[in-house]
């Protein structure tokens, strides 16, 4: 038996397609990053705005920089 | 105090209201009994000065104080100051919505909130230690010892289990058609940035999870205690 993805709407569970699993690698890159930083440096920890800059830096700055030098 | 679930509910409530529902407002809404408090109830140096509250519980969540913020009511006028003033309807039943939810789940705490303020009763359940009063690296410590940090953690596999809300497809269809802001934004930032932006506070949320967990248990080997009330090492406030 082969599971497909479902798509509903927002509502349920269903499984990701490749495409979203790989945005969720993504982010979970930054996740670990932050973390890493975070512990060592707590005060990285405490403010949501630089948790927003960081990801904005790292999930959007860089791979769109990174897609127009290609 | 919770210290991801105010970054986490939203998601969830997004999830589960059929109407559309600003999400800048929900957020905002969520954040804000606490925006203007919690470095005060920390304390911060400037210098030799120590800029704290004598009474940190009672300054964030009693009154005299700005317990206020943590009440029903507050979210009540601030809803109509969208709504009357601004002309938002959306936007101040989006906050009203987001602000609760924080005053709710803030009653899980030894000190509780005053929901039906201006009655100055303190609703609270008790669940974990309130114990913000002894420094927000104790707090951190105590707070993701206990079933503070083990609600938080609901709210994460929760929105784990309900992953579609962050996804690009139910950003646009959903998120982006329900409140102006985000055409507006748009105009001066492409879209992709506006879902980094949508999603950061579920990043948020769930790193800072994992990363004070690790700083916690990993680093400082801080004793869990799951029991009801704890972690009974740290002294808890009461209202």
């Amino acid at each position: 038996m082969r599971l497909r993805p479902v798509a509903r709407d927002g509502h349920g569970f269903a499984l990701p397609t490749r495409r979203q699993l790989a945005v969720v690698g993504g982010y979970a890159a930054a996740a670990a990053l932050y973390i890493v930083i975070g512990v060592l440096v707590t005060d990285f920890l405490l403010s949501v705005f630089v948790a927003i800059v960081y990801l904005l830096v790292v999930a959007w700055l860089v791979p769109a920089a990174v897609r127009r030098v290609r | 105090m919770s210290w991801a679930a105010h970054d986490l509910e939203p998601y969830a409530i997004q999830r589960h209201t059929r109407w559309k529902i600003a999400f800048v407002p929900l957020l905002f809404g969520s954040y804000s009994p606490d925006m203007m408090t919690k470095w005060f109830v920390y304390g911060i140096h400037l210098g030799p000065w120590e800029l704290k509250a004598h009474d940190p519980a009672k300054f964030h969540r009693g009154w005299p104080g700005f317990g206020f913020t943590h009440s029903l009511l507050y979210g009540v006028v601030i809803c109509l100051i969208f709504w009357k003033l601004l002309g938002s309807k959306s936007w101040g039943i989006a906050f009203l919505v987001g602000q609760w939810a924080h005053a709710l789940t803030d009653t899980g705490d030894t000190v509780g909130t005053m929901l039906l303020f201006p009655w100055t009763f303190h609703f609270h359940v008790d669940a974990w230690a309130y114990a913000g009063q002894t420094g927000r690296m104790t707090d951190a410590a105590a707070y993701f010892s206990g079933l503070g940090g083990m609600w938080d953690a609901v709210w994460i596999v929760y929105g784990v289990f309900s992953w579609r809300v962050l996804t690009r497809s139910y950003f646009e269809e959903h998120v982006y058609t329900a409140d102006g802001f985000w055409p507006k934004v748009n105009r001066f930032v492409p879209t992709s940035a506006l879902l980094v932006f949508y999603r950061a506070a579920f990043f948020y949320g769930t790193s800072r999870w994992i990363a004070w967990t690790v700083w916690a248990h990993v680093i400082h080997h801080y004793p869990y205690d799951l029991s009801w009330g704890g972690p009974h090492w740290v002294h808890a406030a009461h209202p």
